[in-house]
């Protein structure tokens, strides 16, 4: 019954990968689209700390190759059932004409495992409905 | 959880998303507590009670509001009813988790192309070629 799922978002952005790759290492570039607080220290082993909606996600860098490609882990610091380094997120610029193409990967997220994940998942969403709601 | 002062309150779900419906049915622990029983297989509310110190009316209304928010199937054998786990229950959830990161890089996208604007010079924007 355990099915790791993977997420995937992708985004078109007017910029060269160049451009837009610090935008997932560097904590006051990082800030301006996702949390509002941010300490990366980005190589591989290294912290990745977020706080969004007063969650403090946690994990590390993994992976760092600019300006293609950047994979940290994710979880939520203090929650057992979604701690840090449980998921994966791992993302890829492709350079198109003067454009990127942003490819946003969400691994190990856990679909029917429910005993584990389920009190963490909970409280995760709830406060990404606020997150959602505050936002409008 | 909190409120704002002047009425409006922060993270009060809206009635009619079927996320906020599966969340509230999830807020629970008796009722996760359920999930777990009948994950394993179809389980009759007797024996999911007997699991309970709470009474049988009140385990029911745990039951029945997991099978109003899809997470769990409902069956009438004779008298008894049987409950299963409904894993297409969590879809709404799966899917609200899934909004996180396109509108997460929307923003990236929008703060992105406003910098470059603010840095390209007309010289490089005009002389492409």
């Amino acid at each position: 019954m355990t099915v790791a799922e993977v997420l995937t978002a992708t985004v078109r952005i007017a910029a060269s990968p160049a451009d837009v790759f610090p935008y997932f290492i560097d904590p006051a570039l990082m800030v301006q689209w996702i949390g509002e607080w941010a300490d990366l220290r980005p190589e591989p082993g290294g912290r990745f700390a977020l706080d969004f909606s007063k969650t403090p996600v946690r994990g590390e860098y993994v992976e760092i190759d600019p300006p293609r490609r950047v994979v940290f882990t994710w979880g939520v610091a203090g929650n057992d059932s979604f701690p840090p380094g449980s998921t994966t997120v791992e993302i890829v610029l492709t350079a198109d004409g003067s454009d990127t193409v942003v490819e946003l990967f969400h691994h190990d997220l856990p679909a029917e495992e429910l005993d584990r994940h389920l009190k963490g998942w909970t409280a995760m969403l709830d406060r990404l409905a606020q997150l959602r709601q505050g936002r409008g | 959880m909190s409120a704002v002062r002047g009425g409006a309150a922060v993270g009060v779900p809206d009635e009619g998303d079927p996320a906020d419906v599966v969340l509230r049915a999830l807020a629970d622990p008796h009722r996760r507590q359920i999930l777990r029983l009948v994950r394993a297989g179809e389980l009759a509310a007797g024996e999911i009670a007997s699991y309970f110190d709470a009474t049988q009316q009140a385990v029911s209304h745990h039951l029945q509001v997991l099978a109003k928010a899809g997470l769990l199937s409902e069956r009438r054998d004779g008298v008894r009813r049987l409950y299963a786990l409904d894993p297409q229950g969590l879809d709404p959830v799966r899917q609200m988790l899934s909004e996180l990161w396109p509108s997460a890089l929307e923003r990236l996208k929008y703060v992105v192309e406003q910098d470059q604007k603010k840095t390209a010079t007309p010289k490089r924007a005009g002389r492409k070629l």
